[in-house]
């Protein structure tokens, strides 16, 4: 509530004091009128008064602005209004007030006093009644203002009710004008004690039983509508105007009957009317009335207006269409409307400037559009229905259009040309005999004459002669002297000579048409003299001349007048020539008299000359030239002139006696019947039956339709009859028929082309004349009958003189012409298509025609051709036209003369592309759907590029700056890092290579689909209807694979079943110093003899009953995770337990590619659980125990994940990977010794460990992707023959038919990504010589170095490196150089040592546990087969049960591949002799011999020396790097090293190199025993091949050494690199920890 | 600052699997699932949902009515990979099997407010009339190895590029056949919210 201070509360307080009360009520009762729209204004007004009467202004102000528009009000006291309205609500208002109530005090001071009065006791009962009756309708509101007060109560109203009106409709606020009325009423009415009812208040008062109730009963229920649910508001309102009026109990009074008076006013407003003076109504006359309406209205007239009314003074009016310009159509308007526009216009605007030169409005072309720019309005459904009806159109061909520049919109559609072929006639033919000749010329000749008949150009000419004689006549007629005798004298020549000329003419004509006849007749003649001679009649053509007397004497007058006529002229005009001739002899006489004259001087000159110099006159060189004397013309004479013109007229024309002779030719004479011609004309006749001709109809040079054969009639005539229809599209560009003839049934020849015109617009079919177009051909055809032939001569003399040759020719009658459509539109294409074939009346607007295609490219030039046209700009049908020259022209926009795709892609850029790349965001997200592997699964990209880090690219920036860089740092040796490189260069160059077909889904991936089953699966399914629904012993079924796109983390879990182990070294007791020198012994004899008999005594005497011999758990590690068993007890100890590890993909990327990269190992890891007494103090052992538990790390098993992966689940019993030195272990023999167990005693030679591995769910390996791959590799290139191929295939596909689960393998892909022959690959190669002088005598011996050699080549699966992609076999010379490889790498190499060895070796494809398909080598070695792990370099006879060999595919020599069709494929149970064919299924056979294939191996390997001084460096890092790493992995303890015994190990690690890992076991702990006696010791070797750091760390870390946390534990680690040919290193590493013994 | 609460936008997604016209199959129960891009991450409500089995109405709509909720938050600050709704019917065949009824799936609306959306259902068909029978008779009718396919865009073409690998069957087309069975309402609320800190 804003204080508005200002003029209105200076007024209201005087009011307050002074106003008369009657006022303020009648405010209230407008007030009250106006509740039921205002009430809520009118609460925000007064509930503030209520309060602070003086103040209150202010908030009146507000309440103005609220009237406005705002219905909000102050809050604050609306809780009290609602009571106060509550109460008010309830009280009876159909009750009076009572005027008595408050009577008591008059002062304002007091109202509030009274208005609390007022709401405790009386209630304002008659208030709220009088409220009721507020909603008087809103005149009545006008009639309370209070000026009427001012007077009486109710004289005066109604003209102060307007002013009142007005006031208010001043869009003031009533309340305001309320007060100024107020203070109005201040002024007359001082004399007024305050508190003392004036004469109004009394009459009031007193009136007030007047008080219609019933009215206001009425009334109640409008109020109650109007005033809705304000309605409580509106009451309270009621009652406070009294309040704000004064403090008088008068006032309510006041207010009451103030409000009664309202209502009373009602009902006397016609008595009020009474008082007024009655007047006649105001009339005006009809008259008047118009007049002013005269003056008023303007009615325009319906006349037209006289066109010199709408053009300026003294103008005529112009026609521009009648000038040729085009003015376009006027809008269709009623000729009277257009006239009253005029009209008004005229009249509106006298400078006329709505109306054109022509004096009509100003119109622009019609403006409506043919078509609605609205879609139709949909009714109901049905229309809708009808509006989806389906249209058929027919496929409509694109049309190209390159080469139409103007295209105003064709409406691009199907026209039709119709090609009417009637017939064709020959006017030659081969066949023709001599009679056809003269027939084709009589015939041509009668044709000429009828043309000529037709026009009479001799009679025309006659008659214009006629005429111009007449003219000449009248010319010289001296009667009409009205125009200058020289214009006479000048038109009379122009007729003179044109007379002359008309004559010329005719009688050339007359000639013509004479020599024609005469023509005719004489060949009439020849043909008649050939027809007896030859006594045959071939043509039925027969001529007939008719005479047509004329009348003798008119035609001799006529003549005669002719000739006398001409002659006269002829003779004026020697006249006019003699005269001529006179002056130009005149002239020329007088020239030579002239010249006679100087002639003469100069022979004087000459003469005197000569005298005085004879010699001159051979000086002389120009002989003066003598002019001869012109001769005088001869005058005419007329008789001449006479003779001639008779002659003439003799010669050309038919003398006047001689009979008009028409020749007529008919065809009504006879042909001779075969049977009475000569054989020569049968022969003929019956060549000329065999032919047939036929028509090709070519469009734009293409056929497009050919005539059906119709064979040539005796008349040389043919008739056709057909009528094409050709859909175009284009303006034909030329439009041919071919005439072809076939004789007999040989092919048909071509006679001729016939060019036929293009037909012009307006031809359309129905009206097209037929026309003949002649064709000929220049073929040479001599015939053997009568018939002459064609370009031959031949003559009709019989001595053979006056030779003709003629040619085959011929008329093709046709007609062309536009078709109509069914709307009656001819189908023709747009003019603007048309681009040649146009002539004479379109040349003008067709601008193509005219100019040449070409010329629409020069844009100058179409231009010229507008302006030489004069075409009109006006002219829509031109416009597209002119805004192109216009544009053209202007050089404002140029036409570019290139097209450009995508041209508004620089409009759609929204920012550069600078910009583009240099925003982080994009770059993120472009990275990433390239899929580069270091964003291929990011998520979450930042919105904004300030929240992208840098670093997130420097990653892949240093992966990209060091492609080239070979960086030494992480991988210590030079020579790997190199390799790794370029490994994985060509992984990537690989995987860009299948990176697309990658992508493809099989069906299978997508769609889960039983196969169809066949019978015995029907059959089964059947009959486990019948099966019991459970039965007692379940079966394991088969689970559900799963394709691994739509998996997460957490779904895929890694089972792992324990099964058992065998074989597990056992401890050895804690050896005193004084038993080793026996113990060493006995190790010895154990070596060699084995002797247990003395061994296991000692050995359980060395144990206390109670102990137990090893108590080994198994834990599981995979990705970091680790889970183990529950610990057994025993060297056998059965677990049989279930572990769970969660499998998380790399970057949670869990498509196929991806898990078959996945490189991490499941490690197996087997410890001993020691359990030692910690006790320090042996008198508490009674009291508490207290021990330590320490594991004992005794062997692993690695699985990589890959294999788990492909191989979906593994299952077998694994060698154990036991250190060669497990210090305090030795493996517990007795038990099998004592079992007796002598058959498999030497095949325990290690521990072994049944598992059971799988993925949970089973994921479906990417096998079939990387078949297609394979598949698609080996059709990339290959320089293999392509019969072999072939036959690979087929071998493959036989083998795979008989064993689909066999591996079998003729052709693999080479590093360079080509297919080669897999027998290539195998061919002797030297291992190197250091391993071959090692045992120089012991073959088998070095063969095992050799394998342990090859084995140390570090092992890496293609599928891996290779993403699953395929298998790259590398040549040995490669594998040796990247130092990785895959078992077939390492088998190749195997075999190929074997080989060079001399021994018998094969490449053995299979499976094996745990590696899955894989490479071995088979060896044949003194009656037995071995084979050989490559990777381990362990060989297994061939009944080793624990091979983990499992099944064997194909075996391949260096010169065959042989493939297992035996019924078993387990080793133990097949014969490997390949000689067998029944057994093993070659591929080279008789049928197929071995072509000698060349290998693609070196000749020799080349073996440079390892450098030692670089594997000592290495080894040094090496042991640093370890070292730091167990300090790490131990963060909370102390870390010592024990030096001496490190030293002791790393003396030691070379002999266990040397040999191999086997038997030093005891030698070395004797001497460690010496030299740490006091430590209880734990520590075994590791043994390596070398590949990279972080295996090595990873194999430390697994043996969990770091993890004992006795306090006094020190370390010992010791590393040794034994360096072997080529930069293979093997690499010991010897961790121990020891604990010194108190 | 700025990578511990990177700016992202909120979807949220609340709505209801309505009603389903399945004119030749009653008894049926629908799932529903979300498929969304890289960067999307749900925030808060259930990703996934399986609704009661519903019958159809008795009267001339024979509609099948489930009014399943979904009430799902996802963020982001990609608006690529848009969450898609993927639903997907199931109800007993003659023999009683359950069998998938159809798929559909549809992007959540990118406008703030109420949709309603209608979506066309299909089922993948049988390779060939064998299969076809033989599946109908065994019950095992052809299935997506997951739903989310028929939100992705994967694996459409390549069927039409490798035309399957059932070397019993003479006839293979080379694209699966889909028929469409039905179609389900839902009614989705979305709003979508932008959450960004103002730069450090």
């Amino acid at each position: 509530m804003e204080p508005q201070p200002g003029p209105i509360p200076a007024k209201m307080n005087p009011r307050e004091e002074k106003v008369k009360i009657i006022t303020e009520e009648f405010i209230e009762n407008d007030e009250d009128a106006d509740m039921g729209r205002q009430n809520k204004n009118s609460k925000v007004r007064r509930q503030p008064r209520k309060k602070q009467p003086p103040t209150a202004v202010p908030k009146e102000m507000v309440s103005e602005k609220s009237h406005l528009g705002n219905p909000q009000e102050p809050v604050q006291e609306e809780p009290k209004t609602r009571l106060l309205s509550m109460t008010v609500r309830r009280g009876p208002r159909s009750l009076p007030p009572i005027p008595s109530t408050s009577r008591t005090g008059f002062a304002e001071f007091s109202m509030r006093g009274r208005m609390r009065e007022k709401l405790q006791a009386a209630r304002s009962k008659a208030e709220s009644a009088l409220l009721q009756e507020i909603p008087t309708p809103r005149p009545r509101r006008l009639r309370s203002p209070s000026k009427k007060e001012l007077e009486t109560e109710f004289g005066t109203e109604p003209g102060k009710e307007v002013e009142r009106t007005q006031q208010e409709i001043d869009s003031q606020s009533y309340s305001r004008v309320k007060f100024r009325d107020s203070a109005r009423k201040i002024k007359p009415k001082p004399q007024v004690p305050p508190g003392f009812p004036s004469a109004e208040e009394a009459y009031n008062f007193f009136t007030f039983n007047f008080d219609p109730e019933p009215e206001g009963s009425e009334e109640k229920p409008k109020a109650r509508h109007r005033a809705g649910t304000n309605q409580e508001e509106e009451e309270e309102e009621e009652e406070e105007p009294p309040a704000q009026g004064g403090g008088k109990e008068m006032d309510e009074e006041e207010l009451l009957n103030g409000d009664d008076a309202e209502d009373f006013l009602l009902g006397l407003d016609h008595v009020a009317d009474d008082f007024v003076a009655v007047r006649p109504a105001d009339y005006e006359s009809i008259h008047d009335r118009l007049q002013m309406e005269r003056e008023m209205l303007f009615i325009p007239s319906r006349q037209t207006v006289p066109t010199y009314k709408k053009l300026p003074e003294n103008v005529q009016p112009r026609f521009l269409e009648d000038e040729g310009l085009y003015t376009g159509v006027r809008p269709e308007v009623a000729r009277t409307n257009q006239n009253i526009m005029e009209n008004r216009l005229l009249m509106q605007d006298p400078e006329r400037r709505w109306f054109g030169d022509d004096g009509r409005i100003l119109a622009l072309p019609n403006p409506i559009k043919p078509f609605p720019s609205r879609p139709p309005v949909l009714t109901q459904e049905q229309s809708i229905k009808a509006e989806l009806e389906t249209l058929y159109k027919k496929a409509v061909k694109y049309v190209h259009s390159s080469q139409h520049v103007i295209r105003s919109g064709d409406p691009p559609g199907n026209f039709q040309l119709d090609i009417d072929i009637s017939g064709l006639i020959f006017t030659h033919h081969p066949c023709f005999s001599r009679e056809h000749v003269l027939a084709a010329k009589l015939a041509q000749l009668y044709d000429q004459y009828l043309a000529r008949h037709q026009r009479n150009k001799a009679k025309f000419l006659t008659d214009k002669l006629q005429a111009l004689r007449n003219a000449v006549q009248t010319g010289l007629d001296p009667e009409k002297p009205h125009q200058s005798l020289d214009t006479i004298q000048k038109t009379i020549n122009e007729y003179k000579s044109e007379i002359r000329q008309t004559r010329k003419f005719r009688d050339a004509e007359q000639e013509k048409d004479r020599t024609l006849l005469k023509t005719i007749i004489k060949v009439w003649k020849e043909m008649k003299s050939l027809r007896e001679f030859q006594r045959f009649t071939n043509t039925p053509l027969k001529l007939v001349l008719r005479k047509e007397k004329a009348d003798q004497k008119a035609d001799e007058e006529a003549y005669e007048a002719e000739i006398q006529a001409e002659i006269s002229e002829l003779l004026e005009e020697h006249k006019e020539e003699y005269a001529q001739k006179m002056e130009e002899y005149r002239t020329s006489l007088q020239q030579w008299k002239a010249w006679r004259k100087a002639q003469r001087a100069k022979k004087k000159k000459r003469k005197q000359a000569a005298e005085e110099h004879p010699g001159d006159e051979i000086a002389e060189p120009y002989p003066e030239e003598d002019l001869v004397k012109p001769s005088p013309p001869e005058p005419t004479d007329r008789a001449v002139i006479e003779q001639e013109v008779r002659e003439r007229a003799a010669q050309s024309r038919r003398r006047p006696w001689e009979p008009t002779l028409v020749p007529e030719l008919s065809l009504a004479g006879s042909v001779t019947p075969n049977d009475q011609c000569p054989r020569a004309e049968v022969s003929r006749r019956e060549d000329v039956k065999k032919r047939s001709v036929y028509l090709k109809v070519l469009f734009n040079n293409k056929e497009v339709s050919r005539t059906v054969s119709r064979p040539l009639g005796a008349d040389f005539r043919v008739h056709f009859g057909q009528i094409f229809n050709l859909q175009i599209v284009n303006w034909p560009e030329s439009l041919t028929l071919q005439v072809y003839e076939t004789i007999g049934h040989s092919s048909p020849t071509l006679l001729a082309e016939v060019f036929l015109p293009i037909p012009e617009t307006t031809v359309v079919t129905g009206r097209a004349p037929t026309e003949e177009v002649e064709f000929s051909s220049n073929q040479h055809v001599t015939l053997d009958h009568e018939g002459v032939g064609s370009g031959v001569p031949f003559s009709f003399e019989a001595d053979g003189s006056n030779q003709l040759t003629l040619m085959t020719s011929g008329k093709v009658s046709h007609s062309v012409a536009w078709a109509i459509g069914e709307n009656g539109i001819p189908l023709i294409p747009p003019l603007s298509q048309q681009n040649i074939g146009f002539r004479s009346a379109l040349k003008k607007a067709d601008a193509i025609s005219s100019i040449g295609t070409s010329g629409l490219t020069d844009m100058k030039k179409l231009a010229k051709w507008a302006a030489e046209s004069k075409l009109d700009p006006n002219d829509p049908n031109n416009a597209p036209l002119m805004q192109l020259i216009s544009v053209a022209t202007s050089g404002e926009s140029y036409v570019p003369d290139f097209f450009r795709l995508e041209q508004l892609q620089q409009e759609f850029n929204f920012v550069s592309d600078q910009e583009l790349n240099r925003s982080k965001r994009f770059r993120l997200l472009h990275l990433r759907s390239q899929e580069v592997p270091e964003f291929r699964n990011y998520k979450q990209v930042p919105v904004y590029d300030r929240e992208i880090m840098e670093k997130v690219f420097q990653d892949y920036e240093k992966r990209l700056r060091d492609r080239n860089v070979i960086e030494t740092k992480e991988h210590i040796d030079t020579h790997r890092a190199i390799v790794a490189k370029y490994l994985q260069q060509v992984r990537e160059s690989v995987i860009n290579r299948f990176l697309i077909a990658k992508q493809y889904f099989l069906l299978a991936d997508m769609i889960v689909e039983e196969e169809v089953p066949n019978i015995s699966i029907l059959g089964l399914s059947l009959f486990k209807l019948a099966e019991q629904k459970r039965p007692l012993r379940p079966r394991r079924k088969g689970r559900k694979k799963v394709t691994a796109q739509n998996l997460s983390d957490g779904d895929i879990k890694l089972l792992v079943n324990i099964v058992r182990a065998y074989d597990i070294p056992v401890r050895k007791p804690a050896v005193s110093k004084f038993q080793q020198p026996s113990r060493s012994s006995r190790m010895f004899s154990e070596k060699h003899a084995a002797s247990p008999s003395t061994y296991s005594p000692i050995h359980n005497a060395d144990y206390p009953l109670s102990q137990v011999l090893v108590r080994p758990f198994v834990e599981v590690s995979f990705q970091r995770t680790v889970c183990h068993t529950t610990t057994a007890e025993g060297p056998n100890p059965s677990w049989n337990e279930e572990l769970e590890l969660p499998f998380r993909a790399p970057n949670g990327d869990y498509s196929t590619a991806s898990l078959q990269s996945v490189k991490d190992v499941v490690f197996i890891n087997i410890f001993d659980e020691v359990l030692h007494d910690v006790l320090e103090d042996d008198r508490e052992r009674g009291s508490g125990i207290h021990t330590r538990i320490e594991r004992h790390w005794l062997g692993c098993v690695k699985i990589p994940f890959s294999t788990i992966y492909f191989q979906a689940r593994i299952d077998g019993t694994f060698k154990i990977d036991i250190p060669p030195v497990l210090l305090g272990y030795s493996k517990e023999r007795n038990m099998i010794l004592e079992w007796g167990f002598d058959s498999v005693r030497s095949l325990s030679e290690g521990s072994y460990i049944t598992l059971f591995i799988t993925i949970e769910p089973q994921l479906v390996p990417g096998e079939s992707i990387r078949e297609k791959m394979s598949n698609m590799l080996k059709k990339f290139e290959s320089q293999e023959d392509e019969k072999l191929l072939q036959a690979t295939e087929k071998f493959q596909a036989e083998c795979a038919l008989k064993f689909p689960n066999r591996q079998c393998l003729t052709t693999v892909i080479d590093i360079s990504g080509k297919t080669v022959f897999i027998t290539r690959y195998l061919k002797p190669l030297n291992p190197p010589q250091e391993l071959l002088n090692v045992y120089p005598n012991n073959l088998q011996a070095t063969a095992e170095l050799v394998a342990r050699y090859v084995s140390l080549i570090p092992f890496l699966p293609d599928t891996v490196s290779f993403g699953g992609i395929c298998d790259l076999w590398s040549t040995s010379d490669q594998f040796l150089d990247l130092l990785a490889g895959d078992e077939e790498e390492h088998a190749v190499l195997l075999c190929n040592y074997f080989l060079s060895l001399g021994k018998k070796a094969w490449l053995l494809m299979g499976n094996a546990i745990p590696e899955g398909p894989t490479a071995y080598v088979l060896t044949w070695e003194q009656g037995r087969y071995l084979i050989w792990n490559p990777c381990s370099g362990h060989f297994y006879g061939q009944f080793d049960t624990f091979c983990p060999l499992k099944n064997v595919g194909c075996l391949i020599g260096p010169d065959n591949i042989w493939f297992n069709i035996q019924r078993y494929d387990s080793p133990l149970r097949i014969n490997f002799d390949v000689t067998r064919p029944k057994l093993w299924k070659s591929f080279f056979s008789r049928s197929l011999p071995y072509p000698g294939l060349c290998s693609v191996q070196p000749e020799e390997l080349i073996y440079q020396r390892s450098d030692k001084a670089a594997a000592a460096e290495l080894q040094d890092r090496i042991e640093k790097i370890l070292k730091e790493k167990i300090m790490d992995w131990r963060p909370r303890h102390l870390t010592r090293w024990n030096r001496y015994c490190t030293s002791t190990l790393r003396h030691f690690l070379p002999l266990l190199e040397k040999s191999q890992g086997e038997d030093v076991e005891d030698d070395h702990r004797a001497e460690l025993l010496k030299q740490l006696g006091d430590y209880r010791f734990s520590g075994f070797p590791l043994h390596m091949p070398y590949s990279e750091v972080k295996p090595l760390i990873d194999a430390v870390y697994s043996t969990g050494v770091h993890n004992i946390d006795v306090p006094n534990v020190e370390f010992a680690l010791a590393v040794y690199i034994h360096p072997y040919p080529k930069n293979v290193l093997s690499v010991w590493i010897y961790v121990a920890s020891l604990i010194r013994n108190r | 600052m700025a990578t511990a609460s990177p700016s992202v936008f909120l979807l949220m997604v609340n709505g209801q699997v309505e009603s389903a016209q399945f004119p030749e199959y009653d008894d049926l129960y629908c799932k529903y699932c979300f498929v969304y891009g890289q960067d999307w991450a749900p925030t808060a409500g259930l990703e996934e949902g399986i609704s009661q089995i519903t019958s159809k109405s008795q009267d001339v709509r024979q509609a099948l009515v489930w009014n399943f909720p979904i009430d799902v938050t996802f963020k982001s600050t990609n608006p690529y990979g848009w969450p898609q709704i993927v639903l997907s019917v199931y109800g007993p065949d003659v023999f009683g099997n359950d069998v998938v009824r159809g798929y559909g799936a549809v992007h959540v609306p990118f406008s703030p407010g109420r949709h309603k959306r209608t979506i066309p259902m299909f089922v993948p068909e049988s390779t060939s009339k064998l299969q076809k029978f033989t599946s109908w008779f065994m019950g095992r009718r052809p299935e997506y190895t997951d739903p989310k396919v028929v939100a992705q865009g994967e694996g459409r073409e390549a069927q039409l590029r490798t035309p399957g690998h059932l070397h019993a069957l003479p006839i293979v087309p080379s694209i699966h056949r889909l028929c469409s069975p039905g179609k389900v309402s839902t009614l989705v609320t979305a709003s979508c919210s932008f959450a960004c800190p103002a730069p450090a």
